[in-house]
Parts: C-alpha cells; sequence; structure tokens
C-alpha cells in the first residue's frame, strides 16, 4: 500500500514538474502587420502582365486575326486593332501600329475595389514615334487585367510623376474633387472645344496639343471640299464616361484615360462620296453621296491640382479609323 | 540522529529524486512541436496577423496533387476568397493543436462606384471579350486535369510556391501584411495543415535531479549495507593502523630521539655571543677548508674578508633568526679554523636554532 501510494506519489510529483516546464503557447497577434507595398501591382506581377499581354498581341498579329485577341487584350483595343488588321489587308495598306514591348514606366493604383487600371509608357517604336500609352483594366478580382486601349504621346507633352508601388496611384472617380476641374467636366470641356474648334470659349482651359489641331485641320479641309460638292462635313464627338478611368498623379492631379469616339460625316449634294482605296476594307455599306467615317479614339488627359498653377492639357490621344459606314 | 540513520535518509529522500528524475527525463516535453489541424476543403488561409504569429516558422499543407501557396493582399485575397469555400486558420490554442475556422470574408467598406455618373454617350460599349473557360470534355473520355487556379485571374497572387502533395513555407517569406492562401490546383481537399514551431522547455532542473538523486541513493545504500555487517573489528584495526601511522599516543618515542628529550620536557639549548665558539673540529663535518657557499645555512656568516674571524663583535647572532642571511655570500677566502664552526652540530642540537634557520 504504502509502495503504491508512493509510486503514485512521485508519478504524479514528476509529471506535476514536468506542466511547468513548457511555456505557454505565444499570445496571438491580434493587429496585422502593414503592407509593405500596397500598390495592388509590384513590378514583378505588372512585368507578368505586360509580358502576357504582348505575347497575345505578337501572336495576332503574326495572324492579322483580332479573334485571338481574348485574354489580354480587349474592349477598345480588339476594335482598333482589328480595324487595324483590316486595313493592312488591302493592297499598300497601312500596318498596324507598333506597340513596343519595352516599357520606361508602368504605374498601378493602390486601389481596393474595382475595377482598376495598370498604365504604362512604353519605349518609343523608332526615331519618328513617341512613347505609347497604354491602359489596362481589370473588372474584377477573377479577370486578367486586358490592355483596352493606346496613345502616342503628344510631341512635347509630359507625364506627371505618379505614385511608385510603395502606395501606388489613386484611383479615382470621373467626379473626383481637388483637381482644376473634375475629370468629367474637363473631358466635357475638352470635346465642346473639339466641336466648336479654336475660337471656343474652353481653348484656354487646355494646353495646345498636335491631336486636336489635326483634327480642326482636317476638319477644315474636308469642310471646304464638301463646300466645293454643296455638300457638308459634320465631326459628331462624345464621351464615354463608363469607360473612363482615372488614375491620381502624384501632385495632387489626374490622368484621364477618356474614349471617345468621332464620327465625322461627309456628304456632297449630287454626286458620290469616293473612298480612298487603302480605306476601301473599313467600308460598311453602299456609300453613296455620304460616307460616315467612324473612330474610336483615346485622350489621356492631364489636369493639375487645383492648387495648382499649370493648365490642364492632353498628353496623349489617337485617332483610330475603325469603320466607314453610309449613314 | 545518528550518521548511519542520516545517510538511511538521505538514501531514501535520493531514490525519491531518481525516481522523480528519471520519470521526468522519458516525458521530457520536445523542444520542437508541430500543430497540425485537419482540412475539408482545397483552400486554406492564413490571415497576415497568422502569418506574423508563425514568425520565422514553417507553413505546411498536405493534400494530394500540385499543391499552390500565393501571397495577395488582404483585400485581394478576400475578394478572390469570397466566391470559394476556403479554412482560415485562426490560432494556436496548444502547442500541438492548430485552431481553424470557415473562412469569412471581412465586410468591405463601402465605396463609390468610379463611374457613378450616367454616360452621355450613345455608342454601346463594345462586347466583352470571350470567356476563356473551356468546355467539358465528351462522355467517356478521360477527364484531362483540373486546374481551378487558372481558371480565373492569377494577377493577384504576388508570390508563389508550389509542390506535390505537400507545400511548405517558413512564414518570413510571406511579406509583412499580406494574406497566405494555399490551394490544391486540381480542386481537391487538402488533409491537413501543421505548423512547426520552437517552444522553450525549462528542463534544466532534470539531469542535476537526477545526478543529486543517485549520489544520495548511494550514500543510503552504503549506510544500508553497513547496517548488516559488523564492522567494529575493522574498525578497530583501522584505529590501529592510524594510530601507528600519525603516532598520536604518548609512547613510541625513540629513546634518546629529539621527540623523546622533547617528550621529556628538556630544556632548549642557550647559546652566548659573548663567547667564541670553541672550534670543534673533531665534530665539524665540513673542514675549515671547505669555502662556505650559499648552500650553507650559516647565520651570522658575514662575508669574510681579509680572513678575518668573525667575532664576537659582529652584531650578528647565529641564534637571531631574522638576521639578514648573507652566508649566500661566497667567502672571499677559506676560513679555516675560523669560528665558523658556530655551526658546528652543537648548534644542531638546539631545536630552535634549526627551527630558526628554517624560518
Amino acid at each position: 500500500m504504502n509502495r503504491r501510494i508512493i509510486a503514485i506519489g512521485t508519478g504524479a510529483s514528476a509529471l506535476l514538474m514536468l506542466t511547468g516546464c513548457v511555456a505557454d503557447v505565444p499570445e496571438p497577434v491580434t493587429e496585422a502587420p502593414a503592407l509593405e507595398q500596397e500598390a495592388a501591382l509590384l513590378e514583378a506581377q505588372s512585368d507578368r502582365i505586360v509580358e502576357a499581354t504582348m505575347a497575345e498581341l505578337a501572336l495576332a498579329d503574326e495572324e492579322a486575326d483580332a479573334d485571338l485577341l481574348t485574354d489580354r487584350i480587349g474592349g477598345d483595343a480588339v476594335t482598333v486593332r482589328k480595324a487595324q488588321y483590316t486595313l493592312a489587308s488591302a493592297d499598300d495598306g497601312p500596318t498596324p501600329v507598333v506597340l513596343p514591348a519595352e516599357m520606361q514606366a508602368v504605374y498601378s493604383v493602390g486601389a481596393d475595389t474595382w475595377p482598376r487600371t495598370l498604365a504604362s509608357v512604353s519605349q518609343p517604336a523608332d526615331e519618328d514615334s513617341t512613347p505609347v500609352v497604354m491602359l489596362w483594366i481589370q473588372d474584377d478580382v477573377d479577370t486578367d487585367y486586358q490592355l483596352r486601349g493606346w496613345a502616342h504621346m503628344i510631341p512635347g507633352a509630359t507625364i506627371p510623376a505618379m505614385a511608385g508601388t510603395t502606395s501606388g496611384a489613386e484611383q479615382l472617380t470621373v467626379d473626383a474633387d481637388g483637381l482644376l476641374a473634375t475629370p468629367e467636366e474637363a473631358i466635357s470641356n475638352y470635346l465642346e472645344l473639339l466641336r466648336e474648334g479654336e475660337d471656343s470659349e474652353f481653348a484656354e482651359q487646355f494646353t495646345a496639343d498636335s491631336y486636336r489641331e489635326q483634327l480642326f485641320a482636317s476638319r477644315e479641309a474636308l469642310t471646304e471640299t464638301a463646300n466645293d460638292a454643296e455638300g457638308e462635313y459634320v465631326d459628331t464627338i462624345e464621351s464615354d464616361i463608363d469607360s473612363t478611368y482615372v488614375m491620381g498623379t502624384a501632385d495632387g492631379g489626374a490622368l484621364v484615360f477618356a474614349p471617345v469616339s468621332v464620327k465625322s460625316s461627309f456628304s456632297v449634294d449630287d454626286g458620290i462620296v469616293e473612298i480612298a482605296g487603302a480605306q476601301q476594307p473599313l467600308v460598311d455599306g453602299d456609300i453613296e453621296d455620304v460616307a460616315v467615317y467612324e473612330y474610336r479614339d483615346l485622350i489621356v488627359l492631364h489636369i493639375p491640382a487645383a492648387d495648382s498653377d499649370d493648365t490642364a492639357g492632353v498628353v496623349a490621344a489617337d485617332h483610330n479609323l475603325i469603320r466607314i459606314t453610309d449613314s | 540522529m545518528t550518521f548511519r540513520t542520516a545517510a538511511l535518509v538521505a538514501g531514501a529522500l535520493g531514490v525519491v529524486l531518481l525516481t522523480v528524475g528519471l520519470i521526468a527525463d522519458a516525458q521530457r516535453p520536445p523542444t520542437d512541436v508541430e500543430a497540425v489541424a485537419s482540412l475539408d476543403t482545397s483552400v486554406v488561409v492564413y490571415s497576415p496577423e497568422m502569418v506574423e504569429f508563425a514568425d520565422e516558422s514553417r507553413i505546411g499543407v498536405d493534400g494530394s496533387g500540385e499543391i499552390v501557396a500565393m501571397t495577395a493582399r488582404p483585400v485581394d485575397a478576400d475578394a478572390w476568397l469570397a466566391t470559394r469555400e476556403a479554412t482560415e486558420v485562426t490560432g494556436l490554442p496548444e502547442w500541438e493543436v492548430l485552431s481553424t475556422q470557415a473562412y469569412e470574408v471581412a465586410e468591405p467598406e463601402p465605396t463609390a462606384s468610379p463611374t457613378t455618373s450616367a454616360s452621355p454617350s450613345a455608342e454601346a460599349s463594345p462586347s466583352p471579350s470571350p470567356s476563356p473557360s473551356a468546355s467539358p470534355s465528351g462522355e467517356g473520355e478521360e477527364a484531362e486535369p483540373v486546374d481551378v487556379l487558372s481558371q480565373t485571374s492569377t494577377d493577384l497572387w504576388r508570390q508563389e510556391w508550389s509542390g506535390t502533395d505537400r507545400v511548405a513555407v517558413v512564414a518570413s517569406k510571406v511579406p509583412d501584411g499580406e494574406t497566405l492562401v494555399i490551394a490544391s490546383r486540381d480542386g481537391s481537399p487538402l488533409t491537413t495543415t501543421d505548423l512547426a514551431l520552437s517552444r522553450e522547455v525549462n528542463d534544466g532542473w532534470i539531469t542535476p535531479l537526477i545526478w543529486w538523486g543517485i549520489a544520495l541513493t548511494v550514500v543510503g545504500a552504503v549506510a544500508l549495507i553497513l547496517r548488516f555487517f559488523d564492522t567494529r573489528p575493522l574498525q578497530a584495526k583501522a584505529e590501529n593502523w592510524r594510530q601507528g601511522r600519525t603516532g598520536t599516543g604518548d609512547t613510541d618515542a625513540d629513546p634518546g630521539s629529539r621527540r623523546a628529550r622533547r617528550a621529556s620536557g628538556a630544556g632548549l639549548p642557550e647559546a652566548s655571543l659573548d663567547e667564541p665558539a670553541s672550534p670543534a673540529t673533531g665534530a665539524t663535518p665540513t673542514t675549515g677548508a671547505t669555502p662556505t657557499t650559499g648552500a650553507t645555512p650559516v647565520t651570522g656568516a658575514t662575508p669574510v674578508t681579509g680572513g678575518s674571524p668573525i667575532s664576537g663583535q659582529s652584531p650578528v647572532s647565529s641564534r637571531s633568526p631574522f638576521h639578514p642571511v648573507t652566508g649566500g655570500t661566497p667567502a672571499s677566502a677559506p676560513s679555516t679554523g675560523s669560528p665558523r664552526s658556530a655551526q658546528s652540530p652543537a648548534v644542531d642540537e638546539g631545536p630552535n636554532n634549526g627551527e630558526g634557520g628554517r624560518a
């Protein structure tokens, strides 16, 4: 009996002492450490996206088949590229615009919501070209970033400084304040300038750019030609606010990526509008006395911060013919 | 309490200590432990807090097929997980257990849509691009491997690790603030997740306890053995032997020896410095021709110059143990017949003299 008691006591003592041997489990961490880099995309991620995009584009370019633009290229980019493939199919048709795969800057947002944007500025394709500004959109977490548009930089224009991956650029809305004008208002004013011409009251609100100069020059020439044929030339310019995206710049300004639809109607009173041979593949319908040239442009507009002395202006824009119809 | 009883008590205590020590050693908890949780979903999530908690520990997940571990911003992971069934590892209630729960997406803060204003555009937006999802294969054919991860975008993942049937990631490799999502590529349920941990075990007392137990047990055992044997004869023998060796008794001094004289209370010899020491040539073991060397324990051996005999004029007393010993200086000349015979055995008979020399 005594031995049993001693044995039990000894064993219990040992176990009791052992319970004090092991430290308690650590206290849980209740507060998450701060993210080191808050941008939605780090450099490695954006590099992967750009690389996949360029691979898909190269494959489609090789086949001149826009149907191959599926995962990484979408929206207006497909529409524009398809038109370029169509134009290229004509004899002596223009080759599709070269989109350089090498980037000199990539800007990601730090947004927590969707859609999100990714912008880049490429190296110039050649000595005669300016860098290309490209825009990717991710609609939701389960879809890939897609290249939705591009525009060549306006000669002499400067892309403002953007936030890096530590915080990411701010994803702004079209009604964001704190700017010289809200993005929506700035776009509206600029399109009004395009409609009215250089004499517009909004001309002073924007720095000079070659995009509108060429548009006005073309309008003047075609208007004169139409007038000679007792016809008419009318530009109809519309914005697409739903597809407009805004990224904040490092100095509190904004970079607005605004798709713009331009319809240039050329009519003659008696006669037939003759379409240039290189543009024939884009003709949709029977062109007689009216030809409507449809363009899908991308305008990249810089809006300075409200307290800035700078002037808003277009830093990149492309005028992309996508179709010619008879009405 | 006798010495033997105390030893027996110590032995009993030693047995107890030894037993406790051995049991403790056998049950010694390991320093490295693995906390485990079973899973039944194809996705498991470690929140940034849990990744921070894991610190330098290794996070592992077992399953079948290819398993991929990915990191993302918490908001992106939440959005991705919102339409998926997942298990979240929530903590470490015990060293060997991970707690889990069904993953619940954090409520997003209400934010305004980036494009809330009405569009004045009459242009229809381009149709979305066709879905990349592939149609299922025909009946009867072997099903192609499914890759549920690539069916949706992978743009949100910042880092990836993969393995077959198991993937392991050191938590410190996950950047601060990012969520770790681990999923099977084919959508099959994962089986377990584990977290390898190192903990502090205060077991430094076990080994000393064992050694103390051994020592006390030996003491008790010796006392116990001696209890069963009559050791008195041995003790007597040992006592005698000890007395023979140490000579502590009042006998055994050899007649005529110094010990005997000391025992008999013989007085110390007196040495007079006033009278010249008579040469004891016959008894002098060293002749006067022997040069005094430093080896000679001569007191008052002032260096002899010019062969002058050391007389009583010398302040040196051969009995003074504190007199500077100059005997180390070799005499410059032999001191034949000199009173240096104070070193004679007669002096040696005085025990104090000899002791003084050693002082």
